[in-house]
C-alpha cells in the first residue's frame, strides 16, 4: 500500500513535469509554422546551440538571443548546457548531430577535443559554427565555418588596460602593484585566455605580480567569501579582477567586507550582472567588458539560417564593449535580460 | 510505549569542540599578523557562514534520523525565485518572506512523503527531486538573474535579515538562534529522542510505538523551512535572484555535519557538534587562505580535513559504544 502510494506520487510528478515541459515550448512552437511565410522565413528549421554553460545567468542571456531570433525567423532551436563538463558537452554534440539539425553552434573550449566532432558533423552535411569560445588558432585549428563571439584575449587586455590606465593616472605605483584575478573555473578556456590578455596589459604598464585564483565555482556566497578572505590575507593587492560574470558581480561586496575604500583596490571584470552594475554605480568597480552574449545566441541562429539560404558565413566579434559608470544607462535597465 | 530517557548534549559533541578549539587557536596564532582575529575577517565569516550554516542545521538533524537530502541545492534558488516574483508583483517584502515559508515546508513535505512511502534510499529520491525542481526552475526563470535591489534596499526586511546589531551581522545571531531552538528540540524533547531512535534502529523505534514516517517527514519539512529562510536572506543580501544560489550546498552541508560528528549511518550526533562542524569547515577554508596557501589548494586541504575528522569521530564513537556497553 505504501509503495503504491509512493509510486502514485512519483507518477503525478512525472506527468506534471511532462506537462510543464510542454508548456515551456510555446516560444519555439509558436514561432515555427507549417509552411514558410513572409513572417516565418525559417519555418520548419531547427538549430542547436551546444555550450559548456551551466546555471549562471550569462547563458540565460545567450538563450534569450536565441529565442528572439527564433521568434523572428519562425524556426526552432535548443540550447545545451553541459555545466562545464567537456565530456558531457561532447555527448550533447553527438546527440545534436544525430538529431540532424539545420545547423549547430558549438562553444569550442578546447583546442583538440572538437577537431574531429566538428569535422564529422560537417562531413554529415551539418553546418557548424563556433560561438563564445574559439580554437586558439581560429580557422587554422578547427574546421568550423565561422565564429561568433568575443576575442577573449583582446577582451582581457581591454579590461585590464582601462583599469590600469585609471590607476596610473591616479598615481598608483604600478611597478609594485599586485593583480589578483578570480575565476569561477580557473582551468576553463575563458579564464586562461582572458588572464593572458590581462598579462599583455600588465607588460605595458610594468606590472609583474599576478595570481589567478580559484573562486570556488558558481555559488555566489562561496565566491564572495573566497575573494574577501584573499583581500584580508593579501593587503598588497592593488587590482582585483573577475574573470567571469559571477566573480565580477561579487567584487563590490568582497571589497566592502574586507574594509576597502573605493579605489583602495581597483576592480574590474566582465559582463553586466546586477551586482556589477551596482559596483560601477557606487564606484567600487572601474569598468567591465560586456561580451554582448545576447548577440552570440541571436546571431548564431541568423548566421546559420543565412548560410543555408545564401551560403554567407561572416565572423562576428560581439565583444569588447567597455562599460563604465558613465555609459551605464541602457545597460543598467537591461542587466540580466539582454545584457 | 517504553519511556525514553531524555538525551542531554552528548559527549559525542566534545571531541568536535576540542577540534574547533584547536583549529581556532592554530589559525589565530599562525596567520600573519594574527589576521584570523582581524575584526573584518571575523565579521565576514559571521556574515557569510549562516548562508550554508542554517541549512546544515536541518541536514544534521535529518542525518541523525538516518536520511539524506540533496535537494536543498534546488529548493533554495526556487524559494528565492518565488520570493522575487512575490515582491515584484507588489507584495510587501516582509509578507512575501512569510509566504515563502509554507512553500519551503511543502518542498520538504514532498521529499518526506516520497522517502517514507516508496522506501527507496533518500539519497536517490532527493537527488531526483533536486533535478526535478532544478529543471522546473530553469523552465520558469530561464536562469535569468533578477535584480530586487530597489525592492529591498533600506527596507525593514533588509534590516531584519542582513542588518547589524552592534558589531554583529544579524545573520550570525539568527543562525545561533536557530541552533538553540533546534538544539532544544533535538536534545530536550520527546521528538528529539524519536529522531535518535529512528536513526539508530527504525524497526526498534517502530516497535516502541514511534511513528518513524512522521519523524522523517517532519525533519524534511524543517529543512524546507530553513531553505526558505536562507533563500530570502541570500536574495536580500545579494540584491538579486540568481539561479546559482545554493549550488554545491548539498555536499558541503553533509561534509560540515560529518565533521561535526554526525554519523552517516544515523543515530549519532549533536547540535553542538553540527554547529562546530559548520564553523570548523569555514575556519579551515578561511584560515588556509589567510596563511596564503594557494587558493587552488584550499579544496585539497578541506577534503583531507573531512576524512581526518570522520576517522576521528568514528574512533571516538566506537570507543564510546564500547564504554556504554
Amino acid at each position: 500500500m505504501k509503495k503504491k502510494y509512493g509510486l502514485f506520487l512519483l507518477s503525478i510528478l512525472m506527468v506534471l513535469s511532462m506537462l510543464l515541459s510542454a508548456c515551456q515550448q510555446p516560444t519555439e512552437e509558436a514561432a515555427s509554422g507549417g509552411e514558410a511565410t513572409g513572417g516565418s522565413p525559417a519555418a520548419g528549421q531547427y538549430y542547436r546551440l551546444v555550450t559548456h554553460g551551466g546555471d549562471d545567468p550569462f547563458w540565460a542571456v545567450v538563450q534569450q538571443g536565441m529565442r528572439d531570433a527564433c521568434a523572428e525567423l519562425g524556426c526552432d532551436a535548443d540550447i545545451d548546457l553541459a555545466g562545464g563538463d567537456l565530456a558531457n558537452q561532447q555527448k550533447k554534440f553527438e546527440e545534436a548531430v544525430a538529431s540532424k539539425p539545420d545547423g549547430i553552434a558549438v562553444v569550442i573550449n578546447d583546442d583538440t577535443a572538437w577537431d574531429k566532432p566538428v569535422e564529422d558533423a560537417l562531413a554529415a552535411g551539418i553546418p557548424v559554427i563556433g560561438i563564445n569560445n574559439d580554437d586558439t588558432q581560429g580557422v587554422a585549428g578547427n574546421a568550423r565555418l565561422g565564429y561568433i563571439g568575443q576575442s577573449e584575449r583582446r577582451a582581457g587586455y581591454m579590461m585590464a588596460f582601462k583599469v590600469f590606465s585609471e590607476a596610473e593616472a591616479a598615481g598608483v605605483d604600478m611597478a609594485n602593484a599586485h593583480v589578483a584575478m578570480f575565476a569561477e573555473v580557473p582551468g576553463a578556456a575563458y579564464a586562461q585566455v582572458r588572464s593572458a590578455g590581462v598579462k599583455d596589459a600588465m607588460e605595458e604598464f610594468g606590472i609583474t605580480s599576478f595570481e589567478l585564483a580559484d573562486a570556488g565555482g558558481l555559488e555566489m556566497t562561496t565566491v564572495e567569501s573566497r575573494m574577501t578572505d584573499y583581500l584580508v590575507a593579501h593587503p598588497e593587492t592593488t587590482f582585483l579582477m573577475g574573470a567571469g560574470g559571477i566573480c565580477t558581480d561579487r567584487l563590490m561586496s568582497a571589497l566592502q567586507a574586507a574594509g576597502k575604500e573605493k579605489n583602495e583596490v581597483w576592480a574590474a571584470g566582465f559582463d553586466a550582472a546586477p551586482g556589477t552594475v551596482e559596483g560601477l554605480k557606487e564606484g567600487y568597480v572601474t569598468n567591465s567588458i560586456d561580451q554582448q552574449q545576447y548577440l552570440q545566441g541571436y546571431m548564431a541562429v541568423y548566421v546559420l539560417y543565412l548560410y543555408n539560404k545564401y551560403g554567407l558565413m561572416p565572423n562576428i566579434d560581439t565583444g569588447g564593449y567597455l562599460i563604465t559608470a558613465e555609459n551605464l544607462g541602457l545597460i543598467e535597465e537591461l542587466s540580466g535580460t539582454y545584457r | 510505549m517504553q519511556r525514553l530517557r531524555l538525551r542531554p548534549i552528548t559527549i559525542y559533541g566534545l571531541n568536535t569542540a576540542l577540534t574547533f578549539i584547536v583549529t581556532f587557536l592554530i589559525f589565530s596564532i599562525f596567520t600573519p599578523d594574527h589576521l584570523f582575529l582581524d575584526p573584518r575577517n571575523l565579521a565576514s565569516m559571521a556574515k557569510l557562514t549562516p548562508d550554508i550554516g542554517v541549512v546544515a542545521l536541518g541536514i544534521g538533524i535529518l542525518m541523525i534520523a538516518g536520511e539524506f537530502d540533496l535537494s536543498i541545492a534546488s529548493i533554495i534558488p526556487f524559494c528565492s525565485y518565488i520570493f522575487t516574483q512575490l515582491i515584484m508583483s507588489g507584495i510587501e517584502p516582509v509578507l512575501a518572506f512569510i509566504l515563502v515559508f509554507p512553500i519551503g515546508a511543502t518542498f520538504g513535505l514532498i521529499n518526506g512523503l516520497l522517502v517514507v512511502s516508496t522506501g527507496l534510499p533518500s539519497f536517490i529520491i532527493t537527488l531526483s527531486t533536486m533535478l526535478f525542481w532544478k529543471g522546473l526552475l530553469f523552465g520558469l526563470s530561464h536562469q535569468m538573474p533578477i535584480s530586487i535591489l530597489k525592492y529591498v534596499s533600506d527596507s525593514s526586511i533588509e534590516k531584519i535579515l542582513v542588518g547589524q546589531v552592534g558589531p554583529f551581522p544579524v545573520q550570525i545571531l539568527w543562525f545561533l538562534l536557530f541552533a538553540v531552538v533546534l538544539g532544544l528540540m533535538l536534545h530536550q524533547s520527546k521528538f528529539g529522542n524519536w529522531i535518535y531512535a529512528t536513526g539508530s534502529n527504525q524497526e526498534a523505534a517502530r516497535a516502541m510505538g514511534i511513528s518513524v514516517r512522521t519523524v522523517k517527514t517532519v525533519c524534511y519539512m524543517i529543512i524546507g523551512v530553513l531553505c526558505a529562510w536562507v533563500a530570502v536572506m541570500q536574495s536580500v543580501r545579494l540584491g538579486s535572484f540568481a539561479a546559482t544560489q545554493g549550488i554545491g550546498f548539498e555536499l558541503k552541508t553533509i561534509a560540515a555535519v560529518v565533521v561535526g560528528g554526525v554519523a552517516l549511518t544515523g543515530g549519532v550526533g549533536s547540535m553542538l557538534g553540527i554547529v562546530l562542524g559548520i564553523f570548523i569547515i569555514r575556519i579551515v577554508e578561511n584560515g588556509l587562505i589567510l596563511l596564503q596557501v594557494p587558493v587552488f589548494g584550499v579544496e585539497l586541504f578541506i577534503g583531507v580535513a573531512v576524512v581526518v575528522f570522520v576517522l576521528l569521530n568514528g574512533f571516538v564513537n566506537r570507543r564510546m559504544a564500547r564504554l556504554n556497553s
